[in-house]
């Protein structure tokens, strides 16, 4: 179980524990808009959570930003459009 | 000016309009989420059909409205201050377009502050309904307004100087060419095309896009100032 906090690297009071739900969902959301397989989409999403916890295990606490970076990183070696996009989504508007 | 010259001024204003991307990285991020939420393929179109359906709307409402402004003070002869007042206005958006617009880091970041993207966004992810794309197709145009105030005015100038019937065709030239990039953007999304190459190529491209809608104000304004004044001037000597 990862009970790392996540502090928001733009409100640094605003402060939550990582929760594998809404990462996957925002992965597999991500892959889905770049036109993977929803079979496909699911599967990225779950190993790239997976390399998050472990990144994740002797950590008390990340920004949100590096959680990003670390996701975008990690979703790179599975599929290079969704990696691209994941970036982007926060860097659009 | 004649008809035509008036026409190309005026679809000229609506094209560097047209290149702002505040409303398109919207729709891009619109487009995104709804696919990303497994939405079916007419809720994507449903959605896209009505942002730019609010975009349209409040660019007509506004060029309308200032057009309407202008018409109440100066009537159909604008006085020459009024002209040069709209150069200047021209020369200003344009160097800050140059120096503005995007902000020097990875991605499309636009001028916009951080919170009002904020917000932008989490609106983005909230949007479900046709009435709620529809609204944020208002609210990107109208978000815009510190940029677009210059093709806006100089269009507004500029079909005033028009026929009765020529005023309501340059209206709608305005707002047909203005929405143009959101058209063939969404026709792209929904034609099935994939964003993250829409988003490489807005990416690649967009400080080709910055220098245009730059360089366009201040050739606009170029040409305004001497056939507006400068012929003016010369013609009274």
């Amino acid at each position: 179980m990862i009970t790392t906090d996540i502090i928001d690297s733009e409100d640094s009071t605003n402060i939550k524990k990582y929760d594998r739900a809404r990462l996957r969902a925002s992965v597999m959301s991500c892959c889905l808009s770049v036109g993977c397989p929803e079979g496909q989409a699911d599967t990225i999403a779950n190993f790239v959570c997976n390399d998050i916890e472990n990144w994740l295990t002797d950590k008390q606490e990340v920004t949100t930003k590096d959680l990003i970076n670390k996701s975008t990183k990690f979703l790179e070696k599975y599929h290079t459009e969704a990696s691209y996009f994941y970036e982007q989504k926060y860097l659009i508007i | 000016m004649d008809i035509a010259t008036s026409l190309v001024v005026i679809a000229l204003s609506a094209l560097i309009h047209a290149s702002f991307q505040l409303s398109m990285s919207v729709l891009t991020l619109l487009s995104a989420n709804t696919i990303g939420n497994q939405k079916t393929h007419r809720k994507l179109v449903g959605l896209t059909v009505s942002f730019v359906f609010g975009a349209g709307l409040m660019t007509l409402l506004l060029i309308s409205f200032v057009t309407l402004i202008f018409m109440i003070i100066y009537d159909e002869i604008i006085p020459q201050y009024i002209w040069a007042g709209a150069c200047g206005l021209l020369i200003g958006v344009g160097v800050s377009i140059w120096l503005f617009y995007y902000r020097r880091e990875k991605g499309t970041m636009l001028w916009i502050p951080r919170n009002i993207a904020k917000y932008l966004t989490e609106r983005i992810k909230a949007t479900t309904l046709t009435a709620e794309a529809f609204s944020l197709g208002l609210s990107s145009v109208t978000a815009e307004a510190l940029f677009i105030v210059a093709p806006i005015t100089i269009g507004a100038l500029t079909i005033i100087g028009l026929p009765a019937t020529w005023q309501l065709i340059g209206l709608a030239i305005y707002t047909c060419l203005s929405i143009s990039s959101l058209i063939i953007v969404s026709v792209a999304i929904t034609s099935g095309n994939n964003i993250s190459r829409i988003q490489k190529w807005r990416e690649s491209n967009k400080y080709f896009l910055q220098f245009a809608s730059g360089a366009g104000l201040i050739i606009l304004s170029i040409f305004i100032y001497v056939s507006q004044i400068l012929s003016t001037a010369i013609g009274q000597l």
